[in-house]
Formats: structure tokens, C-alpha cells, sequence
């Protein structure tokens, strides 16, 4: 395992070029994307939120329409972008062919389309060629066009085939264009400086065994990590004296007690789960605090940006 | 509406398919219901594929996949239960599924040989998408034609597209017995029987310019693939014709399962319709983890009744914040997750207006053993208003 890729210097993830956020289907990658995307605004940063799951999300949380595979403003100096394997395929094919009769002539027949379902992983790949053509993206004066790319990933599911796929494609095609990109993208995906993966979890059985897993499957492999999210997390509130006295309160204090127990017993798994998670996973803890909000929005991203930023 | 207990309502049932996004609780749900069953009386199997660690270890299941496992009689003892049946467990291997399905499908054990080696064949899930989901009915097809068990409980792969395992038996006959890609890929092969000087010009282009994006290894990696199938789609074809069939009998079953998010419960009414448009009816719906509103209770919840009510009781209201505040404070977010999840729950239950829904708390603890399954039994059985 490179000692790099355990380095972590909290302070500078923020200053990374590509932040790639991974979990469990469900445990709040999209929104940690977005937080992390407004954290790294308020710093004056101009950041690009790349989303590759079938449905949009992080545009909604903003309160904004969804930007589809054009790039839209969501929020002062974020942006988002979906990318759709469709889409990425045309362009992408355009672009290495340079004509789009060509393309239209190959890649809209039939068969072709039935060797497109058919090649291994073709979808990722071209979504992540899009990403990285983003991420690398220069303007003049060698100014990049974005600060941040923030990388809303699949959920990992078994383990880290959407990150893999340049390595495992690289394992089977060495030449031609996209073998290029995908060289480009490994490279940058496991370059310290440039980019850094963080892994969203919650206080439960099997997504803290699966970000444990998934720890040691990209520290294995070789991709830098940076922080790892525990989201959802209750604190803990009440004194055990206070909660033995309000269930003794009698039926007045009956549905007291009640909430006081189960707030309790998340608390309870939040704290089990972080000394877990602190003792197999190597990297900084960032909590996560469960909002209580009646429509997820805006409202509930800012707070956890603030939970992030005061982490950080 | 009143609804029996879910086990009435599948009692004639020999194939339950538990169905819905991942995390929601298919194998929680899946193991409850053939432990529910083996208490009544029967045989009954639950075919599981990635059960939570300590759910696993708990009920004796070992890594090895595609082994029967028999629940012993002292895990029902110490869950304080006595079974009038038999419950089995075996934790599905879909890899292992296909390789056995090969074996039986290849004309020769050489073919066989030749198929598993391939290096495609080696991520034949990312080729075919859906197969996973594919294999695991097929098995449950093949535990139903022997009639070993009185039911058979299948919990479905956490799916990133819930079609998927409906279409997936035509998309793998699909990708293999496509004429036109073995056409295309035809001139790759040295020893191919495809007419390769009838379609070698466009062909070439097309091949060509593919593998410029691809490079051709991979081109001909896929053709060798294509060709080692060969002879064997028709098998496939009447295969996943019987498994059709058996789903959409009178002997299947499908629950959805979801939790209350509103994310989750789009994908199942999402879920639904797919099972409808492909003829198959959604049996019931389990929303799990439903929060329980502590007002159930009654009592005061603002700060001056509660710290009224911490008074009578002799309870010293001290603390920063004070204990009245910190109590309706917790009270306040509670119920406000409890009002979320009963309209989430109630859009469901109009939009599904007709499949029985039962609801399962969020229990306090993760379920990972007999006792914890028991408890989602008892919510099951449960007569719900
Ligand atoms: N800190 C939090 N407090 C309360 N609810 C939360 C929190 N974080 C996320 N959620 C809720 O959890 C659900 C899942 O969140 P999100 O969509 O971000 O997850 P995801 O990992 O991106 O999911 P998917 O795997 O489907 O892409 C959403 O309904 C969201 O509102
Ligand atoms: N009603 C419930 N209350 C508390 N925890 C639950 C409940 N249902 C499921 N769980 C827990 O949630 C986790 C995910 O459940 P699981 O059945 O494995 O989901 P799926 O198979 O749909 O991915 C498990 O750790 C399980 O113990
Ligand atoms: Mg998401
Ligand atoms: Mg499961």
C-alpha cells in the first residue's frame, strides 16, 4: 500500500482537482457531493458536479431543474452536469472519428448497437472519459475551467468496478483513443495531488462493513482516499438517570419516554458504528448529523456543508 | 382496510420472490417469511444472496455457496421458538450458478471447458446485465420442479436497474443468438463457418472503426465468445420460456419490498409497473422500517406542558438545554419523521390501491438473527388497520 495513499492532510481536499464520491446505494453519496460542492464554493472555488447514476439528483436538492447532459448553474459558482452513457457514447465517437456522418454510419446499426450492449463495461467507460475530459479541461492563460470536479460515483456495490474500469480495460485494449483517456484517467484517479476518493457510510451493519471493505479494496488498488462521511448521525441527548426517570413518569411522559428511547438507540448505533469505523478505517472521520427536514432541499445541504467545513 | 396475515394471504404459494431496491430489507423480509412458514408447518427454503454478515453467521451459513443449509433446532430453542416444519438457508453463488447451467447446457464437457476459460465469460455479468438476477430464477426453477420444498423464498440481487432479472433471460438469449453480431464479428475468426466474402466490405469498415475505440483483442475475444455458445442458445431459449412460465403462474409470487423514503418508494411504483407490464401481479408490499410516531402514546409535547408533566412526576427538569426542552425537541423530530413516513405509506397505498401493504417498524436494532426475524413476523401477521 503506497504511504500516499494514507496520507491525508484534511485541511487541502477541498484543493484537489477531482473528488470522487463512492458508498452504498442509498447512504447519501448525492448528497454529500453537493455539500462538499458548496463547502468548496464558499472558498471561492468554481465547481462541477459530474453525476453518472441512471437519475439525476444533486440538481433537485439545489431546488433546480434537472441540467441533463448540458452543463447548468445550480448555485453561485456550482455547476452540474449529467452524464449519460448515450450521450457520451455520440460525442465521444464523434470526436475521435471527427465526422458524424462516419459515426452515424457505424455506431446507429443495429448490430452495432447490439455490440455496444454487449463490450464489457462500454458505459462506464465513456462516462468517465467525459469526466475526465471535464476534470482536465484547460481554459487560456492555463487556467483550469473548473477548480473542482466533484464525481457523484455509483453505488460501489460489489467493490470498485466503476473506478476499475480504466485498469481493467487497459488489462484488455492497449492502443487507440479510448485506451488514451482511460490512461489519462487512471493516472489522475490515483495521483495524490489531483484527486481523492471518499467513501459515505452510515451507522449500520452493512453499509459500515461495506465502506470497510471498500477502504482496503482502494487502498489495495492504489486510489488516494480522502475522507470518510458517516451520514446520519444521531448524537446522543440524554443522561441514562433521565431517561430511567421519564419512563417511570407515568402515562403523561409515556410517548416522551418513547422518542427519548429511540432517539437513544440510533445515538446508540452511531457511536457503536464510529468506533468501528475509526479503528478498521484509516482515515479522518467526518460526522454527518441527521437533518430533520420536512422537504430535503437547499436547507439541508447548507447544513451539512457547514458540518463539513467545521470537520475539515 | 383490514388484511390477513401475510402468511395466509401467500399460503398457496410454492415461489416467493422478494423484490425492490437494495438496502430496503428483500433478505430480511425473505428469511421472515420461511421462518414464518416453518413455524405453521412447512419445508421451506430461503435462497439468499448477500445476507448481512451476522444474519449469516447467525443462522450457520457458510461462505460455500449453493449448499442447503438446515436451521438447526437450537437457534429455534434459543429464539424461544419451536418449528412445526423445517427451515433451510443457502446462500446463492450466481457464478457457480452459471458454470453448473454450462455444464449442463454444452454438447461436450470440451465445450464446457471452453466457454468457463474465455476471458469474457469470466465477467459475463458486466456483458449481459441482468444475468445475476437471471441465474438466481433459475435456480429457484430448478428447486421448484424437484417440489423438495413446500416453499421456496427467493431474495433478488440488490438490482441498480429493477427490470433487469425480468429481461434478462431474453437479453442473454438476445446478445447469443444474434446473427447479426456473429456476422459482424465472423471475419475476426480464422476457422468461421459466417460467409465472410459476403458481408467483408461493409463489415470491415464497421470492424474497422470499432476497434478504434476498442482495440481488436477485445473484438476477438468477443467473437471466440459468441462461437463457443453456439448450439446452445436453444436450450437457453426453452429454459428461460419454463422460467417465465413458472413465474407467471399461480404458484409465484412477488412482494415488493421498500422502505419509506420517498426515493425508494418511487423505484417501487416504478417496480410495479414493470411487473405489470410484463403480466405479473405484485402480490404485496412490505414497507420496512417505518418510523413509529411516539404520539401514539398521547401527552404533552410542548416545553411548559412537558415540563408541567416532569413535575408531577417529581422528575428535576435540569440539563443544558433542559431536560423539557431536549424531551420536545426529540419528540418534535420524531413525530416529523413519523409524519414523513405515514405520507409516503399512504401515497403508496393509493397509487397500489388493491395489493395488501404491511408495515414494519424500524426496529431498534439490526435484525440479524431468528428472534430479530420473529419480531418482523409478529408485524407481519400482525392484523394491520
Ligand atoms: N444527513 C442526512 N439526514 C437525513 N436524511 C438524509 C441525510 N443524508 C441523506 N439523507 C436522505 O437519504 C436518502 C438518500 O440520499 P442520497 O440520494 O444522497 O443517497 P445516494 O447514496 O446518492 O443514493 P443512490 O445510491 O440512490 O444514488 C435521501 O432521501 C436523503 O434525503
Ligand atoms: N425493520 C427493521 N428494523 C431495523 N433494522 C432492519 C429492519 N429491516 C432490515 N433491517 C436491517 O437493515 C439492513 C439491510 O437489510 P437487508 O434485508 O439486508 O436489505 P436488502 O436485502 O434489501 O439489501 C440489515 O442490517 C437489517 O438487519
Ligand atoms: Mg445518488
Ligand atoms: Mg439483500
Amino acid at each position: 500500500m503506497a504511504k500516499e495513499a494514507l496520507d491525508v492532510t484534511p485541511p487541502a481536499l477541498l484543493d484537489r482537482r477531482l473528488l470522487v464520491v463512492t458508498g452504498k446505494g442509498g447512504t447519501g453519496k448525492s448528497t454529500v457531493s453537493a455539500a462538499l460542492a458548496l463547502a468548496a464554493s464558499r472558498k471561492r472555488k468554481r465547481v462541477l458536479i459530474c453525476e453518472v447514476t441512471a437519475r439525476e439528483r444533486v440538481s433537485e436538492l439545489f431546488g433546480r431543474p434537472p441540467s441533463g447532459p448540458q452543463i447548468h448553474k445550480l448555485f453561485e459558482d456550482v455547476y452540474s452536469v449529467h452524464v449519460r452513457p448515450p450521450e457520451a457514447m455520440r460525442e465521444y465517437g464523434i470526436m475521435v472519428l471527427r465526422s458524424e456522418t462516419l459515426y452515424n454510419l457505424v455506431f446507429e446499426r443495429r448490430w452495432v448497437r447490439y455490440f455496444l450492449n454487449a463490450a464489457p463495461s462500454l458505459a462506464e467507460i465513456v462516462m468517465l472519459g467525459k469526466v475526465a475530459w471535464h476534470a482536465g479541461r484547460e481554459m487560456e492563460h492555463g487556467r483550469p475551467r473548473w477548480d473542482l470536479v466533484v464525481l457523484d460515483a455509483p453505488a460501489t456495490g460489489h467493490g470498485l468496478t466503476f473506478l476499475s474500469v480504466p485498469e481493467v480495460f487497459l488489462s484488455i485494449v492497449k492502443e487507440g483513443p479510448l485506451a488514451r483517456d482511460m490512461k489519462f484517467m487512471d493516472s489522475m484517479l490515483k495521483d495524490p495531488q489531483q484527486a481523492r476518493t471518499c467513501i459515505v457510510t452510515l451507522p449500520e451493519e452493512m453499509p459500515a462493513n461495506e465502506a470497510i471493505e471498500m477502504h482496503r479494496a482502494l487502498a489495495q488498488r492504489g486510489f488516494p482516499q480522502g475522507v470518510l462521511f458517516l451520514n446520519g448521525v444521531f448524537t446522543p441527548r440524554f443522561a441514562p438517570e433521565e431517561r430511567v426517570q421519564v419512563a417511570r413518569g407515568g402515562p403523561l411522559l409515556a410517548a416522551a419516554a418513547d422518542a427519548a428511547d429511540s432517539h437513544e438507540a440510533r445515538a446508540d448505533l452511531s457511536r457503536h458504528y464510529t468506533s468501528v469505523l475509526r479503528s478498521e478505517v484509516k482515515l479522518p472521520l467526518v460526522s454527518v448529523p441527521y437533518v430533520f427536514e420536512r422537504t430535503f432541499g437547499i436547507r439541508a445541504i447548507e447544513q451539512i456543508a457547514s458540518a463539513i467545513e467545521a470537520a475539515l | 382496510m383490514t388484511r390477513p396475515p401475510i402468511s395466509a394471504l401467500l399460503a398457496q404459494r410454492k415461489v416467493i420472490c422478494c423484490v425492490g431496491s437494495g438496502g430496503v430489507g428483500k433478505t430480511t423480509t425473505s428469511a421472515a417469511l420461511a421462518l414464518r412458514f416453518a413455524v405453521e408447518g412447512k419445508k421451506t427454503l430461503v435462497l439468499t444472496i448477500d445476507p448481512a454478515r451476522r444474519l449469516a453467521n447467525s443462522l450457520g451459513l457458510s461462505a460455500l455457496g449453493n449448499r442447503e443449509t438446515r436451521i438447526g433446532d437450537e437457534l429455534f430453542r434459543a429464539a424461544g421458538l419451536k418449528p412445526h416444519g423445517e427451515m433451510y438457508a443457502m446462500m446463492l453463488d450466481l457464478k457457480l450458478t452459471w458454470d453448473e447451467l454450462v455444464d449442463r447446457q454444452a454438447p461436450s464437457p470440451e465445450k464446457a471447458r471452453q466457454i468457463k476459460e474465455n476471458r469474457l465469460y469470466q465477467t459475463l455479468s458486466t456483458v449481459m446485465a441482468g444475468s445475476l438476477e437471471y441465474m438466481a430464477m433459475e435456480k429457484v426453477y430448478e428447486l421448484w420442479r424437484t417440489g423438495r420444498f413446500d416453499v421456496v423464498v427467493l431474495d433478488t440481487p440488490p438490482t441498480a436497474n429493477a427490470l433487469d432479472f425480468l429481461h434478462a433471460a431474453d437479453r442473454i438469449v438476445d446478445v447469443l443468438d444474434n446473427d447479426a453480431l456473429r456476422m459482424l464479428l465472423g471475419p475476426l475468426l480464422k476457422a468461421s463457418r459466417v460467409g465472410l466474402r459476403l458481408f467483408a466490405l461493409p463489415t470491415g469498415i464497421i470492424l474497422k472503426t470499432l476497434g478504434r475505440f476498442t482495440g481488436q483483442d477485445f473484438l476477438r475475444d468477443l467473437a471466440q465468445f459468441l462461437v463457443a455458445f453456439e448450439g446452445m442458445y436453444e436450450g437457453f431459449k426453452e429454459r428461460a420460456g419454463e422460467v417465465k412460465h413458472m413465474l407467471s403462474s399461480r404458484d409465484a409470487a412477488f412482494v415488493l419490498v421498500t422502505s419509506p423514503n420517498p426515493l425508494t418508494i418511487e423505484e417501487a411504483l416504478f417496480f410495479h409497473r414493470a411487473l405489470a407490464s410484463d403480466g405479473v401481479q405484485t402480490a404485496a408490499v412490505v414497507v420496512n422500517r417505518v418510523q413509529r410516531d411516539p404520539h401514539r402514546f398521547g401527552g404533552p409535547d410542548s416545553v411548559p406542558a412537558l415540563r408541567e408533566a416532569l413535575q408531577l412526576a417529581q422528575i428535576k427538569d435540569g440539563g443544558d438545554p433542559l431536560l423539557s426542552q431536549r424531551l420536545a425537541r426529540t419528540l418534535a423530530e420524531q413525530s416529523t419523521l413519523a409524519d414523513l413516513d405515514r405520507r409516503e405509506v399512504e401515497r403508496l397505498e393509493r397509487m397500489l390501491s388493491g395489493v395488501p401493504l404491511y408495515k414494519v417498524p424500524r426496529l431498534r436494532k439490526d435484525v440479524h438473527d431468528l428472534a430479530g426475524l420473529w419480531q418482523i413476523d409478529q408485524c407481519l401477521s400482525a392484523m394491520q388497520e
